[in-house]
């Protein structure tokens, strides 16, 4: 047992390690000059929709298929835009403010749709996302209607202590730091509320809403938690994201924007916390790659995703750990010792 | 008066062609329990084979709107069988593949067809008097055509052995392949079917509104909440609810615009799903 847990020690550490190389290749990432203020742009959309699919997920971990979150990132960036330009509140307060709002617009439409499950919950999460769209474009002058907003104020130029100034105005590199900081909060955060105590009634949920509330946990206090959570989080990445490009149009939150974040979630596979990472960045990265394919780019997003939906029902994350052993077997280190001893037994 | 009388013509016209677009989706969902999110497109590619089929080698557009639904028909039936078939019925899965399907036609339409400001030819031109009322030919003629479409499925799912066979794999599949229905080949036809009356919609919507390779998403939400309104698995159900929401889509925009009536339909449809999730006319679920 002792080995065991020395053994686990080792294993916790080198991953520490290997976390600690990968943030210190992301921070250092601005200045490898790897396609100037373009590769920094498409660095910033990988992190907003990293934000915003992992929130997405922690809903499908409780058991609901949300197909209208883009809507909630509507309402953190509608409100940010709205607080930012009619009452010229700094972004750095509006952007909480606006994450605050979806929470607290998740909380009521959670509580009036916690009578639903499965499908049912589908379909009512993509009507609420139509219908804010909808109720965006005919706002009028006060939400800019369906040309959306322009102009709207950046981050503006602030002035850390020990950093000096730092001007968003200018450059890209700092909202790429400034979403890099959200992106590993909201990873944090999100990966310890799943390993808490209300991440495993999540799952019991999930596999059973009537066990699960066989043995006490409250179905609907659970659920309207994971939605909570998961539309603050999509609320900050929708509201960070109109300050840094300055412009906002309804069309950006409508059911196909939603469904875009389903298919980086489903592509990276729900079960694994690595997955909306995974699906964000392969899903991103395929069209800049193919770039010179121009108008038949879709067709090779479209023909890996028919791989995926056939013979990766876990997605993309859940290849990785399928094909765990075969790559421990081929390095010779780490072997199923199980594994080995039947093979062992057949041969004799 | 004028405007009166034009406002119900369209509103009969867009309650027929959203019913039939809305009978497809409800046939698969209820046959085959899956949320076929690509139903809309499949409206979008049937426009555009039609399209295509009038404007490169100048079918009449009557024969283009029948060979688009034969082509789509099959295209439907080749999904059920190398396609849906395999998928179990995973929600999920479900889910991807009918998005790779819109990514697919989304991309082919654009490819062949191009983006640039198109219409299908109407099936008759003009407009002709009735008791002293003027109305344009080819609205009326989609309403003949869809009421004429609706009443043949209504007759083909209640009364021939296939429809029964739909209805009784809609009810329980397993049930219905013990007693020797064949789910998969039942699955396959109403797949089909559905995608053909899509097409045929396609067709038809496509002479009256200007095609464009998104149209499908705003029909794929409005066959949702006819479904929705109706209830699950009711199909007499769905004549109602399409002229509900056919009307509010021909009256409201008069006065409050376009948003605000989709406004309206959607929150009338969240509201139906809270308040009473198996629809107007549905069972319990």
């Amino acid at each position: 047992m002792s080995e065991k847990q020395g053994k686990m020690g080792v294993k916790t550490s080198k991953r520490y390690v290997a976390y600690a190389i990968l943030i210190a290749f992301l921070l250092l990432l601005p200045w490898l000059s790897l396609g100037g203020a373009y590769f920094i742009h498409v660095c910033i959309l990988i992190f907003t929709y990293v934000i915003a699919t992992s929130s997405l997920r922690t809903i499908f971990v409780s058991g609901q298929a949300s197909i209208g979150h883009a809507a909630f990132m509507g309402i953190g960036a509608y409100t940010s835009a709205l607080l930012s330009t009619k009452l010229g509140w700094t972004p750095w307060v509006t952007i909480l403010l606006g994450a605050i709002t979806a929470m607290v617009v998740a909380v009521l439409s959670g509580y009036l749709f916690s009578r639903l499950r499965a499908i049912y919950f589908s379909m009512v999460t993509a009507f609420f996302g139509v219908a804010f769209e909808a109720l965006m474009r005919s706002g009028g002058e006060f939400t800019g209607g369906k040309a959306g907003m322009v102009a709207l104020p950046g981050m503006g130029v602030i002035d850390l202590p020990g950093l000096g100034e730092i001007n968003f105005a200018t450059s890209k590199i700092p909202y790429y730091y400034l979403l890099l900081f959200l992106t590993l909060f909201t990873l944090i955060v999100l990966y310890r509320i799943e390993r808490s105590r209300s991440g495993m009634n999540w799952m019991a949920i999930a596999q059973s809403p009537l066990v699960a509330s066989s043995i006490g946990i409250s179905e609907t206090k659970f659920r309207i938690l994971a939605f909570a959570v998961g539309c603050f989080f999509g609320g900050l990445a929708g509201s960070v994201y109109p300050h840094y490009s300055s412009v906002l149009s309804p069309g950006s939150f409508s059911l196909m924007p939603s469904i875009n974040l389903v298919i980086f979630l489903l592509f990276g596979g729900t079960r694994f916390f690595a997955g909306p990472v995974i699906g964000v960045i392969v899903l991103m990265a395929i069209p800049e790659v193919f770039r010179s394919l121009k108008q038949y780019a879709p067709y090779i997003v479209g023909g890996i995703m028919l791989l995926v939906t056939f013979w990766m029902p876990q997605g993309l994350a859940g290849l990785f750990e399928s094909a765990k052993p075969w790559i421990f077997k081929m390095f010779g280190k780490g072997a199923n010792p199980v594994r080995k001893e039947f093979s062992n037994g057949m041969r004799k | 008066m004028e405007i009166f009388t034009q406002t119900v013509v369209n509103g009969i016209v867009l309650s027929s062609i959203y019913i039939l677009v809305a009978l497809g989706f409800a046939l698969i969902f209820s046959v085959m329990q899956i949320l076929n999110f690509a139903h809309g497109t499949i409206y979008m590619a049937g426009a555009y084979v039609c399209y295509y089929l009038a404007s490169s080698f100048g079918l009449p557009p009557w024969a283009a709107i029948l060979i688009s639904a034969v082509v789509l028909a099959l295209f439907g039936v080749f999904l059920e069988r190398f396609g849906f078939r395999y998928l179990e019925n995973d929600f999920n899965r479900t889910l991807m593949f009918s998005l790779v399907i819109i990514v697919f036609l989304q991309t082919t339409a654009d490819i062949t067809v191009g983006p640039y400001v198109k219409r299908v030819p109407s099936v008759l031109h003009g407009v002709t008097t009735v008791a002293g009322i003027t109305l344009s030919k080819e609205r009326l003629i989609t309403c003949v055509i869809t009421v004429c479409l609706l009443l043949a499925v209504t007759f083909l799912i209640r009364k021939t052995a296939l429809g029964r066979q739909m209805l009784a794999v809609a009810q329980d599949g397993d049930a219905a392949s013990l007693q020797g229905i064949n789910v998969h080949r039942v699955a396959a036809f109403a797949l089909g079917l559905s995608s053909a009356l899509a097409a045929v919609a396609g067709g038809l919507m496509g002479s009256i509104i200007m095609l464009n390779t998104y149209m499908g998403d705003a029909m794929l939400l409005r066959a949702i909440t006819l479904v929705i309104i109706a209830g699950i698995g009711s199909l007499g159900g769905l004549f109602v609810s399409g002229l509900i929401v056919g009307f509010v889509d021909a009256v409201l925009p008069i006065f409050i615009g376009g948003s605000g009536s989709a406004v309206v339909a959607f929150s009338f449809a969240i509201l139906i799903l809270v308040i009473r999730p198996q629809g107007l006319f549905g069972h319990e679920i």
